[in-house]
Order: C-alpha cells, then sequence, then structure tokens
C-alpha cells in the first residue's frame, strides 16, 4: 500500500515537473516535488524503503532533467536517508514537522547537488544561496500545504509509521 | 552460521553506501559519456522510456487545453468580429441610404432648379412641412412666408407641374390650397385642341374639367395646363392629362383629369411670385 502510494506520488511529481517544464521553464529551479514526496514517504520511518524511494525519485528527476544521470538520485537518497533515519528516533508527526523536515531535506539535496556538481564537473552553480532559500520556502509552502490536504482527505495522519526495530 | 544481532540494523546502513556508491558510479560514468557525445546511457534511456506516458499525456493534455483556450479565444474573436462588422454593415447601410437620399434630393433640385429658370417671373424656392391630403380639404404648409416674398395668391409648383396656391402667410410659414382641394379651381387648356375650361379638385385626389363642351375635342391623354385667364396661375404650367371625357348628362362634357403632380410625395416646391391683379381692376363694372 505503501509502495503504490508512493508510485501514484511519482507519478504526480512527474506530472508536476511535466507541466512546469512546459508552462513554467525555469519553476523548477524554485520547487521540488520530488524532494516533497521523498520526504513524506521516509517520515514513516523506513530506512530501505526509504533508500529505494530516494533513489527511485531521484532517477525519474534525472531521466528528465538534463542533469548528470544520477545526481538527483544520489541527493534523494541522502535526503531520504537522513529524514528516516530521524523519524526512525523521534517518531515527528504533523503539518509543521513535515515543514520542518522539508526544510531541511531540501538544504541538503541543494547542499549535495552543490558539491556533487563541484567535484564531477568542477563547475560552480550560479546563485546558490538565492536558489536554495527560494527553493526551500516554496517547497516547504507547497509540501505542508500537500501535507494539510492529505490529512483533510485520508482523515488520518497520511504517514504510516514504521515500527521501529529493536536495538535501534 | 547464524547472523549476529548487531548487524541487522547496520544492514541499512550499509545498504545506503553501497547505493550511493554506485550512484557515483553512474554518475561518472554519465558525466564522461556526456563529453564524448553520448548524451543518455542506456539505463537513463530505460528509466525515460519507462515514464514516459506521463510526459506524453501531460503534453498532450496540455495541448489539447492550449488548443481548446485558443479556439475559445479565436472564437470570442471571430464573435467579436461579426459584431463589429454588423455595427460596421449598419453603420455603411445608414450611409448608404442618406447617400441615395441625397442623391434623389439633388436630382430633385437640379430638376426643380431647371424648371424655376425657364420661368420668368421672380420665385422662391420652400420646403412642404406639413402636408394634409387625407381629409376633405386638401392643404399644405410651407417653410416660408412673408418674409420671404411669399404672398397669398402666390402660384406653387414643382418640377412635374402645378401644386395649388397661397391662401395664407405668416412672417416665416405659408399655407397653400391644393389642387385636388374641393373648393380648389383653376382656368386651364387642354394643349393639344386649346379648349379652355375650368378645373375643379374634387377632394379625393384627382380634378375634374368643367364646362367644355359636349361636342369638343377631348380624348384621354390630353394634356391639361393653366390658361392664364384666372389672374392668379401664370399661363402654361402642366396640370395633369385627361383620364376620362364621357358625354356629360347636360350640354357639357365629364371630364376627369389625373394631376401630374403626386400629391402624396411633395417635398421642394417653388412659389411664383405672380402679378396680382388689383382688386379694384377685378370689380370695375363698366
Amino acid at each position: 500500500m505503501r509502495w503504490l502510494r508512493f508510485l501514484i506520488g511519482l507519478l504526480i511529481a512527474l506530472t508536476l515537473h511535466s507541466l512546469l517544464d512546459s508552462f513554467f521553464p525555469n519553476a523548477l529551479a524554485f520547487f521540488n516535488p520530488y524532494v516533497i514526496l521523498v520526504v513524506y514517504y521516509s517520515m514513516g520511518g523506513n530506512l530501505v524503503g526509504a533508500i529505494f524511494a530516494g533513489i527511485a525519485a531521484g532517477l525519474v528527476q534525472d531521466a528528465y532533467s538534463m542533469s548528470i544521470f544520477g545526481l538527483h538520485a544520489f541527493a534523494l537518497t541522502v535526503c531520504a536517508y537522513a529524514v528516516a533515519y530521524v523519524n526512525s528516533r523521534l517518531m515527528l508527526r504533523g503539518t509543521l514537522a513535515f515543514g520542518a523536515c522539508l526544510v531541511g531535506a531540501v538544504i541538503v539535496n541543494e547542499l549535495v547537488i552543490f558539491v556533487l556538481v563541484n567535484i564531477l564537473l568542477r563547475q560552480r552553480i550560479e546563485m546558490f544561496e538565492q536558489g536554495m532559500v527560494v527553493k526551500t520556502i516554496f517547497t516547504c509552502l507547497f509540501g505542508m500545504l500537500v501535507y494539510q490536504l492529505l490529512t483533510l482527505f485520508l482523515r488520518e495522519e497520511p504517514i504510516e509509521a514504521t515500527r521501529r526495530p529493536a536495538g535501534w | 552460521m547464524a547472523v549476529s544481532a548487531d548487524v541487522v540494523p547496520r544492514r541499512p546502513t550499509l545498504l545506503f553506501i553501497v547505493v550511493l556508491g554506485l550512484l557515483f558510479v553512474l554518475m561518472s560514468l554519465s558525466s564522461r559519456t556526456r563529453y564524448i557525445g553520448e548524451t543518455r546511457t542506456m539505463f537513463e534511456r530505460t528509466v525515460m522510456t519507462l515514464f514516459s506516458p506521463v510526459p506524453k499525456l501531460v503534453n498532450w493534455v496540455g495541448r489539447s487545453a492550449s488548443d481548446t483556450y485558443h479556439g475559445y479565444l479565436d472564437m470570442r474573436r471571430a464573435v467579436n468580429e461579426n459584431l463589429q462588422l454588423h455595427r460596421e454593415v449598419a453603420k455603411l447601410t445608414t450611409e448608404n441610404l442618406q447617400l441615395r437620399q441625397s442623391e434623389g434630393d439633388l436630382k430633385r433640385l437640379r430638376s426643380l432648379l431647371g424648371y424655376a429658370e425657364q420661368l420668368s417671373t421672380p420665385t422662391t424656392m420652400a420646403y412642404a412641412i406639413m402636408l394634409d391630403t387625407s381629409g376633405r380639404f386638401k392643404s399644405m404648409i410651407l417653410d416660408r412666408g412673408s418674409a420671404a416674398g411669399i404672398d397669398v395668391n402666390d402660384a406653387v409648383v414643382n418640377a412635374n407641374g402645378l401644386i395649388g396656391r397661397v391662401v395664407m402667410t405668416t412672417k416665416d410659414m405659408a399655407k397653400v390650397q391644393l389642387l385636388t382641394d374641393n373648393n380648389a379651381a383653376v382656368g386651364v387648356l387642354l394643349e393639344r385642341t386649346r379648349r379652355q375650361g375650368i378645373l375643379r379638385g374634387d377632394g379625393i385626389g384627382a380634378a375634374q374639367l368643367y364646362d367644355v363642351p359636349s361636342l369638343a375635342d377631348v380624348a384621354p391623354g390630353d394634356v391639361v395646363l393653366t390658361a392664364g385667364i384666372d389672374g392668379i396661375y401664370p399661363k402654361g404650367i402642366p396640370i395633369g392629362n385627361v383620364v376620362k371625357a364621357d358625354k356629360g348628362a347636360d350640354l357639357f362634357k365629364h371630364i376627369v383629369v389625373k394631376p401630374s403632380v403626386d400629391f402624396g410625395a411633395i417635398e421642394e416646391v417653388i412659389v411664383l411670385h405672380t402679378r396680382k391683379i388689383p382688386h379694384d381692376v377685378v370689380r370695375y363694372a363698366p
């Protein structure tokens, strides 16, 4: 069920990606739907699932963007793992917590991409700081709105928590 | 051999590290193939193919929505353009009517002017502003009066012929008794035979010619002109044509004359300032 939700979320994210690419070509510089999806999935606290969610979402994003293939997959996997790790310990729930996770995830995502681009392509990303701030704000706001809508629509906490294994 | 208990929780971390390593390798390969012109790896192409229906669907929906929207806009534009063209057509039709009206006016005025130039008496041009041909008493009001030199008993004509005479004037208006009025009478003659008679209006749009002997030569189609013997109308103004000439009950013929003027369509007229016979001369009896 969780994977089905993830798949649907991935298709929606890709749809948003295509729509924004078609009608507002620069919009993806300010907003990342894949991060929202990955954070939403990772907040369940399942580390393995989060890793695969990050890989899947990242590869799809890579396939439809002109970056190095695997770049976003790498960054999103790191985000997913970090969020899942934190949630396996703290069990964060609610729209505000989701927003906080999104802020952290977007920043980590952007930093990882910045480092990888520097290492692999030896290029600097123009206006990196400003882009990161704007992307964090918009992605966080949109993500929180989606989370709130999901809460209203499902009439329950949208994140299904994974029982933390003994010893963690 | 059993797996030790502390290895299990570390598996995700190991998996994470392995995945990151693999992704790094993938990125390295991808960044290298870019420099040799092969922009997409096979793996990348596979992922794209797998998810390709989504962008295609989005593109199709977007294009359809855009086409629909633009179609709607085009339709709105066409509707607005149509409305505008309708207004333009209405405006041009009105202009056309006005021009035709002006052309008609011009023709009438030209013929009237030409006719006025043939007359030896002084004339004044006037417009009929009120026409009463429906009642028994046929009359017409002109827009000019004594200030323009119009006087009682002045003859009123247009290019087609005699209309009547002025019976009353104010400073800026004049009332005209039409030829077809029941009390109107004109001394006339038949152009062909020069036979004279008295023409009276019948009050219903035509006139009758009296005092023509039953032996006189009168035939339908004969042209009737003013005889100039009544002291009001100058000689030779066309009045109409004989449409009926029967042998009357007594010594005179019963002749019906159709006026050449269309009394239902009078617009501009010429008032002839005729020479009046002094009242004393008229009443003098030797």
